[in-house]
């Protein structure tokens, strides 16, 4: 994070007499946020009123949208006085924007609308006062989005074209793609990408590549049909070879510190979870001396383990990698049977291990509680828990 | 408004423009009869003129509005940008609001019902699995079950001696078998010939047709009955 740019509330005048006066945009804030869905639904129709062409850039639901909005804004306000999160915050949001096209008159327009939404919900309560520190503190939110923006614009494109070269249907619910993408895509093995399909314009869901970067070999994603998801039923149902997608920028935690820790790895995957891990796997195999890696793959069902030929061909030419796969709901498996923390466990003793740990929400919070219990410190346990459960 | 927006009657269909058809001008001089030129063009000037009256009281009127939903804000703070929270533009402001509520409860139910297809459609398939599952498995208990019988009473069993009527029947049946095994191996004799001789009939052909091909053109094939192998 770029410290020199946190924002200073405080120094922060522009023109008028006096700081920011923070606790009474909290309390404005707080009095407003009473109404509820009213308040982002109020925005948007403002909003869409005013320039009506900025409704295309959103999706035709927008239930999902105020919620995001809201999200923002309470955090925002909420950690106002704590400048170098805040910073941080603003600056993935204003990079995250790049790929939704925004550009800088669109941060005017949407200024304008949240003070009119502001105004509305304060009623009688609303004084030029308050427009002013709102408009002033809106103002620097701007800023700091759009040049965490521009400086993001040296690094690489708004979003990638990404071209389906094959389709591979591994299970009833769960495929396996390959993309390319134009430009080259630079990111770390573990990352993820927004994705938006043809045919659903304007969702965007996070999905990991599985393998690491290298110049013209497409990216791989393992997507997992959920229920009723909009956009994993579109990348699973729809999506042929030739299908042109939009990727966002590659996102996440998950990677591989620098330098690596003088430690053996466990990696641990839920279902598709495994995407973000067998990236790590393939990234380790450029080191001269790769650490020594336990790979543990778990699914409901046999069916489930839509990548073990893979695995086991991986770990077929590699000495340092050991796959386990493990089946929770089918007793009649021939290799290990259980929960996968209970699987892990059973494994041995991991506390001097690094752990990785990708898949279902309820699965990762279980191993990773697990193995906080088997004496494993918190810091040698990594995670990134979003996305999956998503539609 | 001063000017009507429509008057039906005089007004121009810009179909006319493309149909217009002009008498052909007098002997010895060339091109359209100038007098029409000029009445439709006076015509033209006419509409257009309308048109852009009715343009400039639109205009006006347009101002005239925006000024009445911008006034109530306009004291000194607002930028221009913020159109005010007039009656007007609430009012708006909440009809968009219940469509866009209306869209999403759309989407949402669609996305509910899509969701409950797919899992239903799921167990169905976990279920129909299981079902195969457990026939196969049964039919193979059973298969085994019968061939372990089958092999201890076939250990256990001496042949017991069998009755006149018994042996009767297994001679009528081996003398059945037998005939129809002598039947059914002449007709595959006579089908294999038959194949062979067709084979032998087509080899002959190309061999012609190289020949021809050779020689630089077609020539009458011998007449043959491609039914003759049949019997």
């Amino acid at each position: 994070m770029n410290v020199r740019r946190s924002i200073n509330w405080r120094r922060q005048r522009r023109g008028r007499q006096g700081p920011l006066d923070v606790a009474r945009l909290r309390r404005n804030f707080a009095q407003v946020a009473e109404h509820g869905d009213e308040v982002p639904l109020f925005f948007y129709s403002d909003l869409f009123i005013k320039h009506p062409e900025v409704r295309d850039m959103f999706p035709i639901s927008m239930e999902a949208q105020r919620g995001h909005l809201v999200d923002a804004l309470v955090k925002i306000v909420s950690s106002v006085d704590r400048t170098d999160e805040l910073t941080g915050f603003l600056q993935g949001l204003g990079r995250d924007h790049r790929k939704f096209d925004v550009a800088v008159e669109h941060y005017e327009a949407v200024g304008a609308s949240l003070l009119a939404t502001l105004q509305y919900f304060s009623g009688p309560d609303w004084t030029p006062e308050l427009r002013a520190d709102w408009a002033a503190a809106y103002e620097l939110i701007g800023t700091v989005m759009r040049a965490a923006a521009q400086e993001d614009e040296g690094r690489g494109p708004a979003w990638w074209r990404g071209t389906v070269v094959s389709h591979e249907r591994r299970a009833f619910d769960i495929s396996v793609l390959h993309v390319q993408p134009e430009p080259a895509m630079d990111y770390a093995a573990g990352q993820s990408v927004a994705i938006e399909s043809p045919s659903r314009p304007r969702l965007w869901r996070y999905y990991s590549m599985a393998n690491a970067p290298r110049r013209d070999t497409p990216l791989e994603f393992h997507v997992r049909l959920i229920d009723g998801g909009a956009v994993s039923m579109a990348l699973t149902d729809g999506t042929v070879t030739g299908t042109e997608l939009r990727l966002g920028p590659p996102i996440g935690v998950l990677t591989l510190p620098q330098p690596l820790p003088d430690r053996d790895l466990v990696l641990i995957a839920g279902s598709t979870g495994l995407a973000p891990l067998k990236a790590i796997v393939d990234q380790l195999t450029e080191l001269p001396q790769p650490p020594n890696v336990h790979l543990f793959f778990g699914a409901r069902k046999a069916d489930g383990l839509y990548d073990l030929d893979s695995l086991e061909k991986m770990a077929a030419d590699r000495s340092w990698l050991t796959v386990t796969p493990a089946v929770s709901a089918d007793p009649k498996f021939s290799g290990e049977t259980g929960s996968l923390p209970d699987v892990v466990a059973r494994h041995g003793d991991w506390s001097r291990h690094e752990a990785y740990v990708a898949g279902p929400t309820q699965m990762v919070q279980d191993t990773a509680a697990r193995l906080t219990a088997a004496g494993m410190a918190k810091d040698q346990i990594h995670i990134e828990d979003f996305g999956w459960s998503e539609p | 408004m001063t000017t009507a927006w429509f008057d039906e009657q005089s007004r121009m269909n810009p179909d006319e423009l493309q149909t217009v058809t002009f008498p052909v001008s007098r002997l010895g001089r060339r091109g359209y009869d100038e007098d029409a030129v000029r009445d439709f063009l006076h015509k033209v000037h006419a509409q257009y003129v309308r048109l852009v009256n009715d343009r400039t009281s639109l205009w006006q009127e347009v101002q005239r509005l925006r000024r009445r939903i911008i006034a109530p804000q306009a004291n000194g703070e607002v930028n221009g940008v913020v159109v005010g929270d007039s009656e007007g533009h609430v009012h708006a402001v909440r009809i968009l609001s219940a469509a866009q509520v209306t869209a999403d409860r759309y989407v949402a139910d669609a996305q509910a019902y899509s969701s409950r297809l797919t899992e239903e459609a799921r167990l169905r398939r976990d279920e129909i699995l299981q079902e195969a599952q457990r026939y196969s498995d049964m039919v193979l208990e059973e298969a085994h079950t019968k061939a372990r019988e089958a092999a201890v009473s076939a250990l256990n069993t001496t042949p017991s001696p069998q009755t006149y009527q018994e042996q009767q029947a297994v001679h009528a049946e081996l003398a059945y078998l037998r005939t129809y095994s002598d039947v059914y191996r002449a007709h595959l004799r006579a089908y294999t010939e038959g194949i062979l001789r067709g084979i032998e009939d087509w080899e002959r052909k190309e061999a012609i047709s190289l020949e021809d091909a050779a020689n630089g053109g077609p020539r009458e094939l011998p007449a043959y009955d491609g039914n003759s192998h049949h019997r």
